[in-house]
């Protein structure tokens, strides 16, 4: 599976167009020749299984290569990693920290005003762009009100710090960016958890805890909540493994230097041993993600054992 | 209350092999549908969006592409007016190119039905005939599809998508059939979904007596997948469509504001994408297509949400 894919894009990305045409395009002294030379410095002028087998013979070697414009690709990449990683996972433990609270309220008052509130609002988030949420954000809180910075990791200068501190000063920019993934997240959640909870309270196991004379929050939480996770933790895989893979949207959106934008910006240049370095890390933590699903499975609900 | 009623009567026993002429199901779905009030109102956006699409020369302002005050053939005082604020006499404003926003809007309605269900037909014909065929056949040939199938569920959509769109950039140039090779891509990477869930369907309904029976009096495989097994999931088919009708939109909009959409092709991502460079001084031209986006994609989404309940009574909540 991974060769397969990381074979496709390799093949793809190389049918997509060539690279030193686009670097010397500029540049009316680079002669023919040299283009030639260059091509055949970065192995561009060899068949495509041949240059497949000699980036996969590197990789096992831990050599993600040199990207045609700014080095070491593993460089670019680990700092990228952490900066995606630390937007998505805050976006994903606020959206969830809301989403479930909300999600189980409106399955407990079924078609109560409440829950018609909170079905169609979440309806509604589903069909909104993320894209075009950022773009309102950083529209309202950036350009108009000026309350936070509308892209970057952190301020240039320190002396924009506010209170002169760094951690601050980057927190106020990871805020905007952080809402709005925040927000794309809640609503599936929201939904998702209203039916799962619908389904888990309609069973006997429910009514039984209920005439045991336990307390509704133990009924709703210990049984209900455990019992309905099981679909919530499925989505959360899922989002997980393609976690860096939605992100090139909005941090583009607001110029994040992440993963998500490195591939947007790599694509466009094809600078094809970055493309290749993120889809390699992409499909591991997909493969990776699905694995520690599973494991959640059985941890969650103790009749599903792993073989 | 109409709905707890309904759904009381939706689980009474359905009489099978009626000699009269009964209420056909789908009669019986469209009921369900026409009391849900939130799918109704979905209906009733796509039904709009559609006459747009259908009638845009009629109900645009300015023809397509018509830089106001430049161009002989655009109606108009003769001024140009680039980014102009929403006025009277253009309703959203003007964009960078000095073209009547609503007008262009408006043209875009047709661009994403195009999308819409062009990519959705592609990846639901695929789903359909992997679905079928994996989960009447069973055996290896389902392994092998289902394992085809995972490989495309993991494979980081969104990003081989843009790798892909690069490619049709590069041979559809400006060329006006840029938008299909977009439809193309998005369509033959969005099926495994959906392919799954027709699946698991086929799985459920294969072990149906009426299957064995029609198996017993001879009846073919086409047959019975064709006849029997097609018909039987099409409740599921039709609102995997609607629901991935809606996805294909959103993210043909999203490819063409990371300016990866076909280049001279008149879709609502692409008016975002040239105008938010001048999101400073002219939001119009950038939020109005956002907001179109949005209410069709929500119109299909709520017709999808809408449909599931009235023709699959076992998932009703």
């Amino acid at each position: 599976m991974f060769f397969g894919i990381t074979l496709l894009v390799f093949t793809i990305e190389r049918l997509a167009g060539d690279p030193v045409q686009i670097y010397t395009a500029l540049n009316p002294r680079v002669t023919e020749v040299q283009r030639q030379a260059l091509r055949h410095f970065l192995g561009l002028d060899q068949p495509i299984p041949l240059q497949y087998i000699q980036w996969l013979s590197q990789l096992l070697t831990g050599n993600l290569g040199f990207s045609y414009t700014y080095g070491s690709v593993s460089t670019i990449i680990s700092q990228e990693l952490w900066a995606t990683l630390e937007l998505q996972l805050i976006g994903l433990a606020l959206s969830l920290t809301i989403a479930i609270p909300i999600g189980i309220l409106s399955a407990r008052k079924r078609y109560s005003l409440i829950d018609v509130t909170v079905t169609s609002t979440s309806l509604i988030g589903t069909s909104i762009p993320i894209f075009f949420l950022g773009v309102a954000f950083i529209l309202i809180f950036g350009y108009d009100l000026h309350w936070f910075p509308s892209g970057g990791l952190q301020s240039i200068t320190p002396d924009k710090y506010p209170f002169g501190s760094l951690f601050l000063d980057q927190l106020w920019h990871l805020t905007l960016p952080a809402a709005v993934y925040t927000f794309a997240l809640l609503a599936p959640v929201v939904l998702l958890v209203r039916s799962s909870m619908l389904e888990v309270l309609r069973q006997d196991y429910i009514l039984a805890a209920r005439a045991s004379g336990l307390q509704e929050r133990t009924v709703i939480y210990k049984h209900g909540l455990r019992n309905a996770l099981i679909p919530i933790v499925t989505y959360i895989g899922l989002y997980f493994g393609g976690l860096l893979a939605g992100a090139p949207v909005t941090e583009t959106v607001f110029n994040w230097p992440g993963v998500g934008r490195q591939f947007v910006a790599s694509t466009g240049n094809l600078d094809f041993p970055v493309i290749q370095a993120i889809v390699v890390i992409i499909t591991l933590m997909t493969l990776v993600a699905n694995l520690v699903t599973d494991v959640t499975y059985a941890y969650i609900d103790p009749r599903i054992r792993l073989e | 209350m109409i709905r707890e009623v309904d759904g009381i009567m939706s689980q009474q026993p359905q009489p099978k092999n009626v000699q009269s002429r009964g209420v056909s199901q789908w009669a019986l779905a469209w009921r369900r549908l026409r009391t849900n009030k939130v799918a109704i109102a979905g209906l009733a956006i796509v039904g709009i969006f559609a006459v747009m699409a259908a009638f845009d020369r009629l109900v645009a302002l300015y023809p397509p592409q018509c830089p106001v005050g430049l161009s002989p053939y655009c109606p108009g005082d003769g001024i140009a007016r680039f980014n102009s604020p929403p006025s009277t006499i253009h309703p959203f404003g003007t964009n960078s190119y000095g073209y009547d926003v609503y007008s262009e809007i408006v043209y875009g309605a047709r661009a994403a039905f195009i999308i819409g269900l062009g990519a959705t037909g592609l990846a639901i014909l695929i789903a359909v005939l992997i679905g079928l065929t994996a989960g009447y056949f069973g055996g290896w040939i389902d392994n092998v599809l289902m394992r085809l199938t995972e490989v495309f569920l993991v494979i980081p959509f969104f990003l081989l998508l843009l790798v892909f769109l690069q490619i049709s950039i590069k041979f559809a140039g400006g060329a006006t059939g840029g938008i299909w090779l977009v439809v193309f891509i998005i369509g033959t990477f969005s099926w495994p979904g959906a392919a799954r869930i027709i699946r698991g369907e086929i799985l459920r309904v294969r072990e149906f007596e009426f299957i064995a029976a029609s198996r017993q009096i001879g009846a073919s495989s086409a047959r019975i997948l064709f006849r029997h097994l097609f018909p039987n999931s099409l409740h599921i088919i039709i609102v995997l469509l609607t629901l991935q009708i809606a996805a294909s939109i959103l993210t043909e909009a999203a490819v063409s504001f990371l300016g990866f959409g076909a280049p001279g092709s008149n879709t609502w991502g692409q008016q975002m994408f040239t105008e938010s460079n001048y999101i400073n001084q002219a939001w119009w031209g950038t939020l109005f297509p956002a907001i179109f986006v949005t209410i069709m994609v929500m119109g299909f989404n709520l017709l999808g949400n809408g449909l599931r309940d009235a023709l699959d009574p076992r998932l009703r909540e």
